[in-house]
């Protein structure tokens, strides 16, 4: 999947003033790049995620997927793409806590009417490769944080999308679980030639990435 | 817990409208089933007298030859039965609500005129046939509070009577009444020669609304109400009875319906992350609407088995002490009391109010998004 942004503005409105989260960006992603978004709290790294995983509007500018106009899509559009075309890593795992990690890789397949057998083949077959294959009937108050984000890891792949948008995936992880889940993303960039975009403040992930895009006060500032 | 609390809450308002409801709907159709005793026939009764359907209630006592010979003589009049209606009949003595036990003198030849083809239950009864013999027949609901067979003495008055017969009726007044001949009933009654009630019928050509006309012109110390009459003194007072029980439907349903909303609106605003995480990953509109109103349906579920389980035995409870019957023999006809039809109708009722509850807090739910949460969040 190709990503293309021009002049992508996202505003807030605080009190009488207007804030600009994301402030004119213009980026472009190509397939299969491993993208690190870097800057500090509240710079605007997450909004910028949002409007890229067609999960805010921009309050002006575009965002082109494949080249095609995505705030021409309906909300049912933008709904199914990132159901079929995206997966989403959250820094807060976002796993459902009544559900076991086989049922969490489960649902996006369940949500996207895949066949019952399918589903639970390909979530065990995910969880094996991030290595919870001994976890999968475990719910996610009996994982330890950096399983919860392997499973996380592992529902994000469900419908074998095209692009993976993970926001600040390491955030909450010690620097040896950090390692690890950084290496499996690399290792879904390289080995299943899906394209990563991370926002994220880790020197590792920033060591390992195609291009790195520093925003600040919504502002793109570097571009290596 | 706090939804536990809220299925406590909605169980207490299907009870009580199970119960008052299906209370109210008893009376009034015990009230109204009473107008086929003397269907298509003029009740006379002596001026003073209310008539509830076909129950006279105070009133003076009527001449029993005078008046029949009076009215039987008016051009219209086909056939006339003077009878004796009573109420109570003495048996337990307790203070009732409502009045639940009837004495009825008959005159022996005009059984099937006044009751129709009411049959007997078992082999070996018989309708009293003697005028002049101490033979009764009860309704089956009477006889089973006091363990009255065919055979069985009774005392009322001071007199010795046999049951000769048990009533097998529907008809609540049957089922609580002692039916005998007049003249029985006006020696045991000590209504010498007196009745409270002449029924006349019209012959053919004649209207019941003409021939009570006639009654009234030529005998001037009664009233003659013909069967819509009747009706019409109770129909007021019933539909004001089934307006307030809806009214009073209404407004519980309405108190359960803002409870379901409070308590599931607190439950998706606690799960906030869960629904917008769900909107993330590309979740249709309609599957997170799914989840929070099948959540509050299964409260109207469990609410509502409940609810028409304790309903229904306070609506028993009620009926035995509205009426001094014991309660375990309501047990048996706890369907006519709480009728299938009423249940489901309640069941149905208490899980759509419930799912309306659901529906506020489900669009809440479903515009959740991932990006507002984050930016609360952080």
């Amino acid at each position: 999947m190709k990503v293309r942004t021009e002049g992508l503005t996202r505003t807030f409105r605080v009190g009488s003033s207007e804030i600009a989260a994301v402030d004119r960006v213009d980026l472009e992603i190509n397939e299969p790049d491993f993208i690190a978004i870097v800057g500090r709290s509240g710079s605007g790294k997450s909004t910028l995620l949002n409007l890229i995983g067609l999960n805010d509007r921009p309050t002006s500018g575009k965002i082109f997927i494949d080249d095609a106009d995505a705030s021409q899509l309906s909300s049912s559009q933008r709904r199914n793409t990132r159901l079929f075309r995206m997966g989403f890593v959250f820094q807060t795992f976002n796993l459902f806590p009544i559900l076991n990690a086989l049922e969490n890789v489960e649902l996006p397949m369940a949500l996207a009417g895949k066949p019952r057998g399918l589903q639970s083949e390909r979530a065990t077959s995910l969880l094996k490769a991030v290595g919870l294959d001994k976890r999968l009937h475990h719910r996610p108050k009996q994982l330890s944080m950096g399983e919860m984000q392997r499973v996380a890891v592992a529902r994000a792949m469900a419908n074998n999308p095209e692009v993976i948008i993970a926001d600040e995936p390491t955030g909450e992880l010690d620097s040896g679980t950090a390692f690890e889940i950084i290496t499996l993303l690399h290792d879904i960039n390289r080995k299943d030639r899906k394209t990563v975009i991370i926002a994220t403040h880790d020197e590792k992930i920033v060591a390992l990435a195609d291009a790195v895009y520093a925003i600040h006060d919504g502002k793109m500032k570097i571009q290596n | 817990m706090r939804t536990a609390l809220c299925v406590v809450g909605v169980v207490l308002a299907t009870t009580f409208i199970v119960a008052a409801g299906a209370t109210t709907m008893r009376y009034t159709t015990v009230i109204k089933e009473i107008s086929v005793l003397f269907n298509g026939q003029v009740m006379v009764v002596s001026s003073g007298t209310i008539v509830i359907q076909a129950v006279p209630i105070g009133g003076g006592m009527l001449p029993q030859n005078l008046t029949d010979s009076k009215v039987r003589s008016i051009v219209g009049v086909e056939k006339t039965v003077p009878i004796l209606f009573l109420t109570p009949i003495g048996i337990g003595g307790a203070l009732q609500a409502v009045p639940v036990n009837f004495s009825i003198g008959i005159p022996v030849d005009s059984w099937s005129f006044i009751i129709g083809p009411t049959p007997l239950k078992g082999d070996g009864g018989h309708f009293p046939s003697n005028a002049s013999s101490s033979e009764v027949v009860a309704g089956a609901s009477l006889a089973d509070e006091h363990g009255w067979t065919v055979g069985t003495k009774i005392v009322v008055n001071g007199y010795q009577l046999e049951v000769v017969g048990i009533l097998d009726t529907k008809l609540a007044l049957l089922n609580r009444c002692v039916l005998m001949s007049l003249e029985l009933a006006q020696k045991v009654y000590n209504y010498p020669e007196s009745v409270n009630v002449i029924t006349a019928k019209p012959s053919q050509g004649y209207s019941e609304k003409g021939l009570a006309d006639m009654i009234e012109g030529n005998v001037t110390y009664v009233n003659a109400l013909t069967e819509d009459e009747r009706n019409d003194m109770i129909q007021p007072v019933l539909s004001q009875m089934e307006t307030w029980n809806l009214g009073l439907e209404a407004a519980i349903f309405l108190l359960s319906l803002i409870l379901v909303m409070t308590v599931t609106t607190m439950s998706v605003s606690e799960r906030r992350r869960d629904f917008a995480t769900l909107d993330a990953i590309g979740a249709p509109l309609s599957y997170v609407l799914k989840i929070v109103i099948v959540e509050a349906s299964l409260i109207g579920v469990l609410s509502g088995a409940l609810g028409l389980v304790s309903g229904s035995l306070g609506a028993l409870i009620l009926a035995s002490v509205f009426t001094n019957i014991p309660l375990t023999q309501f047990f048996p006809s706890i369907f006519e009391i709480v009728p299938p039809l009423y249940m489901v109708e309640m069941f149905l009722s208490v899980v759509l109010v419930c799912c309306l509850g659901g529906a506020v807090p489900a669009v809440n739910a479903a515009r959740t998004r991932i990006a507002e949460v984050l930016r609360a969040e952080y």
